[in-house]
């Protein structure tokens, strides 16, 4: 069978449901048991008159299955003109609500949520993180080599106190910065 | 209707548009030169207009996001766009940053903070059509749309907003037109 693709909408629907009802048909006819009917079943139905005899035969078939079932479609019936399209659109539930929880952070100035983290400040202490991450990988030098002390991270100039006294230490080569508070 | 001061303009500025097809109207109001104050007037409050043309969004979403900003001051807006997840808010962001800075170098603003957003528009660009390919060798036909964004900011804080109106209000606008009510062909 060579599959036809004509652009418009209601052929392809009735090839479609043409094609559908062959199928069952087909399914039908194995589970009988007799030898398949691919020959002698598509000789008869000639391709010549193949769209407008099954199509006439298909529109008297499918009436009334389609009162029986409930498989009837919504469709809408008028257009929707562009006034009633617009209150629809320009309702005020649709529009964007004014966000009223917009502060600002005391750290940096920038702006934040009330319930959010401040972005700047976030970003900041990201890369100091990542930074301290990279020297703790050079340390251990591999996976699965984490060790079983708590660690602590001393930058320029500052020696161990007595509190950290089993701690594994990890250098940072600069100053400390304003935020990062040592204990 | 716009008047041109007396001051010359220089040959060279209008034949360097070769590279720009068409400089649009909303660009070129920016170049619009009022004459000179008189003593008793009161100061014309600086206007700038800027636009960005051919952003890769939908008009119809990039409209709602006007409707936001609309009648706002600069600060308002671009703290309410910082957090709006749609793409638009950042194009519009980059663009009112873009208009501050062109207000506080070219257009002889004082403080960038007072300025406010007297016109925020959206516009449909131009649109091409693309085959969009669907299963079993069906096709569709797809528009890719863009739009601009045009943008007026006015120094000066924002207006008041409108007292929106009440049913009382309604009733004497009625009662209004009844009154004035004339017969016609009588005394």
């Amino acid at each position: 069978l060579v599959m036809v693709f004509p652009p418009l909408p209601r052929l392809r629907g009735l090839l479609r449901c043409c094609w559908g009802r062959l199928e069952r048909s087909l399914l039908l006819g194995f589970s009988g048991g007799q030898s398949p009917p691919w020959g002698p079943a598509l000789a008869v139905q000639a391709p010549a008159f193949f769209p407008q005899a099954v199509s006439d035969t298909g529109e008297s078939n499918e009436a009334p299955s389609l009162l029986d079932s409930v498989l009837w479609m919504a469709a809408p019936k008028k257009r929707r003109t562009i006034e009633v399209n617009r209150c629809r659109r320009r309702n005020p539930n649709k529009l964007i609500k004014v966000k009223r929880n917009i502060d600002v952070c005391p750290e940096c100035g920038n702006l934040k949520q009330k319930h959010i983290l401040c972005g700047y400040c976030y970003t900041k202490v990201k890369a100091e993180t990542q930074l301290i991450r990279t020297e703790i990988r050079k340390k251990e030098g591999g996976p699965f080599n984490a060790p079983t002390v708590e660690s602590v991270v001393l930058y320029d100039g500052e020696k161990p106190t007595e509190k950290d006294e089993g701690k594994r230490i990890i250098e940072r080569a600069r100053k400390r910065p304003s935020w990062f508070v040592q204990n | 209707r716009w008047l041109v001061s007396s001051s010359l303009f220089p040959l060279s500025c209008i034949h360097t548009s070769a590279s720009l097809q068409k400089i649009g109207k909303w660009e070129k109001k920016n170049r619009i030169v009022y004459p000179p104050q008189l003593p008793g007037e009161p100061r014309r409050p600086a206007e700038i207009y800027h636009c960005r043309r051919d952003i890769k969004y939908s008009n119809e979403k990039m409209w709602y996001l006007a409707k936001l900003i609309k009648g706002m001051s600069i600060d308002q807006a671009l703290a309410q766009l910082e957090f709006n997840d749609k793409k638009g808010a950042k194009v519009i962001r980059e663009v009112l940053l873009e208009a501050q800075e062109m207000a506080v170098r070219n257009h002889n603003v004082e403080f960038k903070s007072n300025l406010h957003i007297a016109y925020s528009l959206s516009g449909r660009g131009r649109y091409v059509k693309r085959i969009r390919y669907h299963g079993k060798g069906m096709y569709g036909i797809m528009n890719i749309g863009r739009c601009h964004y045009f943008v007026k900011l006015v120094e000066g804080p924002p207006p008041p907003p409108e007292p929106p109106r009440t049913g009382f209000d309604q009733a004497k606008e009625y009662v209004q037109q009844l009154r004035s009510r004339t017969i016609a062909n009588t005394l």
